[in-house]
């Protein structure tokens, strides 16, 4: 399984950065963040990466960063 | 409430700075949080206790204060915004601004939570705070520079593109006094000149990046308030509309918004045309047509913020975010329908650091001084600033920024420049204690009395409410838009909401105050316990706002001579009714004003005659030390 990132919908927000680190440290860091998101006001773009330590929050009922996604621009894939 | 002990939430360190005497230093944030809990109600703390009231706006021993939200950083719902308080630059009174983004949540991983900055530097500087330190680094480079060069190029110098950057543009270099500070690009922290005060302090610049994080005391209560908090905001009946595009969306041509916001002609008129309405917010012609995309503040699930690039005229090329139903008001009182110039104007000043609501103002003057004949072409190097000229708006904008010309009379604000030019011009110089004041006041009542008692000067984030389906409490008093009945009491209460979420750095376009509506105070109470691992209620929290209201009251009270006198609208608006549209005759009348004061001091617990604070209400609030400090100087009732 793996986190797909659709582009249109994402506001940028970025608390799927901190869903993640919680998942991963019980803290709220976009640092300790799985997925990376880059929002920039100047430009307007917003830029996002998945390293290799994502692991669709084993042990959770759905990968926290789709759940807290607060504009539904993640989606968990096979 | 139990604050003995707070173990999450906050950054933890609180920044200071003397810029005169190049010295750095930290301490704990809790001993203050375990008090106010944080944001602005720590930096109004600071500066009561700290501030000389001797002291000018202009003087070394001025404090720039910017102060987190104690939520922002977390996955709470909106919580990013940072409060920047100091002496308030148009009337020495109590100054503060206020801007979301993506800076806060930064500030405080990078270990602060507040940053206090005292003392000028000789030469231009900018602060580059980073992981639980702090250097002063030279700003040569970038002073002159508009507020997104200077993101680019310390990103560039500093080699990092996630650095989060909160800077002046030409504008508060120049001193000019309408200017705002802005994060990220355009986020504008305006009113108070925080800007200009930031200008005077040489510092061109705070350039934060931290790579560490926040605690939660109680993660399993926090994440069912978050989760409380967002089902909340998802079943908003306004949340759509939002994240659609805030003016053409809940600002559209056809609302009856427009009749009680939109002055025209400098506060001639409140009633603008529909046709007019139409090249600003209409879906098709309006400025919408040059919107790219939305972007989000900090963990934000409102989504307001628009992305603009123009891509035809005279303007091709402008691009940037923001352009907010303020921006709107900006062309309504210039007479302005053209919408690339209002769409430019806006962006502009974001670039020039111009507080767009001050700079309206000063502009709006200066042209009905011209219609008037107080000034001529002569006075604007040929400039014709005649009701409309989007032209002329533009150019008087740079002119302002850099203090060229007629700009240089305008850079003091409305009142002052009145009183140089006299011929009458103080009549309908539009200023709340000194400072110029955008807002509509005779149609919206609750607006109106919000804009007249708010403690920062005519500014309507602190109490002002427009009508009961959009603002105000859900339920327990009855209101109506257009009429005085019970608009103190709910204006007491909207003024407490906002100090609280202005203690967490929620938006309140997520809070209790318009956009979504969506979080209450009882969330409020169940985020900060859980996350800061603390006991607060809904009541308790209440009265903490009193608290940070009462701060501010006490800084007025004894750095300026503000009394009940100084709590009535700007001269015009008591004084000329609406002329056209569906609410001609409108206007604010003073016995009505009177009744509504009296009941407002008596709510907050105030003398009535004076406006001042009573012994007994701070004693009962807990705050007899700031009882002392206005007893000594002979201001306590």
């Amino acid at each position: 399984m793996s986190i797909k990132v659709n582009s249109k919908a994402c506001y940028g927000c970025r608390s799927c950065e901190l869903a993640c680190s919680f998942h991963h440290q019980k803290l709220f860091s976009p640092e300790l963040s799985s997925i990376k998101v880059l929002t920039s006001m100047r430009t307007g773009n917003i830029k996002w990466s998945i390293d290799s330590t994502c692991d669709s929050c084993e042990g959770e009922e759905q990968p926290l960063c789709v759940k807290y996604c607060l504009y539904g621009a993640l989606k968990e894939v096979a | 409430m139990n604050t003995n002990k707070i173990s999450g939430g906050l950054a933890g360190k609180i920044l200071r700075i003397d810029l005169s005497k190049n010295q750095i230093s930290t301490e704990d944030t809790e001993k203050y949080a375990r008090r106010l809990i944080g944001g602005r109600a720590i930096n109004s703390l600071i500066l009561l206790n700290e501030m000389n009231p001797k002291a000018k706006w202009s003087d070394p021993e001025n404090m720039l204060i910017f102060g987190v939200g104690c939520l922002a950083g977390t996955l709470a719902p909106g919580a990013c915004r940072v409060s920047i308080d100091t002496k308030n630059a148009f009337n020495n009174g109590k100054g503060s601004a206020n801007f979301g983004g993506h800076f806060g949540p930064e500030l405080k991983y990078a270990g602060f939570d507040h940053v206090v900055i005292t003392g000028k530097a000789k030469t231009p500087i900018y602060l580059w705070i980073h992981d639980g330190e702090a250097e002063i680094k030279d700003a040569s480079a970038i002073w002159g520079k508009t507020t997104s060069e200077t993101e680019r190029l310390l990103q560039e110098e500093l080699g990092d593109d996630r650095i989060r950057v909160a800077s002046i543009g030409p504008s508060g270099e120049n001193l000019v006094r309408g200017s705002a500070i802005i994060g990220d690009c355009g986020k504008a922290a305006g009113g108070s000149g925080v800007g200009c005060v930031m200008g005077d302090k040489k510092l061109k610049a705070l350039a934060v990046r931290g790579h560490g994080a926040i605690k939660i005391a109680q993660p399993e209560k926090f994440f069912e308030a978050v989760d409380t908090a967002l089902e909340k905001v998802k079943a908003s009946p306004t949340l759509k509309a939002f994240r659609n595009g805030l003016v053409d969306s809940v600002f559209g041509p056809e609302s009856t918004r427009w009749d009680g916001f939109a002055i025209t002609r400098n506060g001639q008129d409140d009633y603008w045309p529909v046709e007019k309405r139409e090249k600003l917010t209409g879906k098709k012609i309006g400025v919408a047509k040059y919107r790219k995309h939305l972007v989000a503040c900090f963990g934000c699930p409102a989504g307001c913020m628009p992305f603009f690039e123009i891509d035809d005229g005279e303007y091709k090329g402008t691009k940037g975010i923001g352009y907010w139903v303020n921006s709107a008001w900006y062309a309504v009182r210039m007479d302005v329908d053209d919408t690339a110039a209002s769409l430019k104007f806006q962006l502009l000043a974001n670039e020039l650091g111009l507080d767009g609501d001050m700079a309206t103002v000063a502009l709006s003057w200066a042209f009905e001084c011209y219609e008037k004949g107080l000034i001529t072409k002569e006075d604007t190097d040929g400039l014709e600033l005649t009701w409309g000229n989007a032209d002329a708006m533009i150019k008087m904008a740079k002119k302002l920024a850099y203090r060229e010309g007629i700009g240089d009379l305008l850079a003091d604000g409305v009142k002052e420049a009145s009183q140089k030019l006299g011929k009458g011009s103080e009549a309908f110089a539009i200023h709340m204690k000194g400072q110029d004041s955008v807002d509509a006041y005779r149609v919206f009542k609750g607006w109106g009395f919000g804009l007249s008692t708010s403690p920062v000067a005519g500014r309507h984030l602190r109490g002002s409410v427009s009508s009961p389906s959009g603002m105000g409490p859900k339920k327990g008093l009855e209101w109506s838009t257009y009429e005085y009945e019970n608009i103190p009491d709910v204006v007491f209460w909207q003024a407490r909401t906002k100090e609280i979420e202005d203690m967490t750095g929620i938006c309140n376009y997520v809070g209790t105050w318009a956009g979504t509506r969506a979080l209450e105070v009882s969330d409020y109470a169940a985020l900060i316990s859980s996350a800061m691992g603390i006991e607060i209620t809904e009541e308790e929290l209440m009265l903490l706002a009193r608290q940070s209201i009462n701060l501010e009251k006490a800084f007025n009270t004894i750095h300026t001579d503000f009394e009940r006198k100084d709590d009535y609208p700007p001269r015009r608006y008591m004084e000329e009714p609406v002329k056209s549209g569906p609410c001609a005759g409108a206007k604010c009348d003073k016995d009505k004003w009177d009744e509504m004061l009296d009941r407002y001091y008596e709510l907050q617990g105030w003398d009535k005659e004076t406006g001042w604070q009573t012994g007994k209400c701070l004693t009962e609030l807990g705050m007899d030390d700031v009882a002392d400090r206005l007893q000594k100087v002979g201001k306590l009732k």
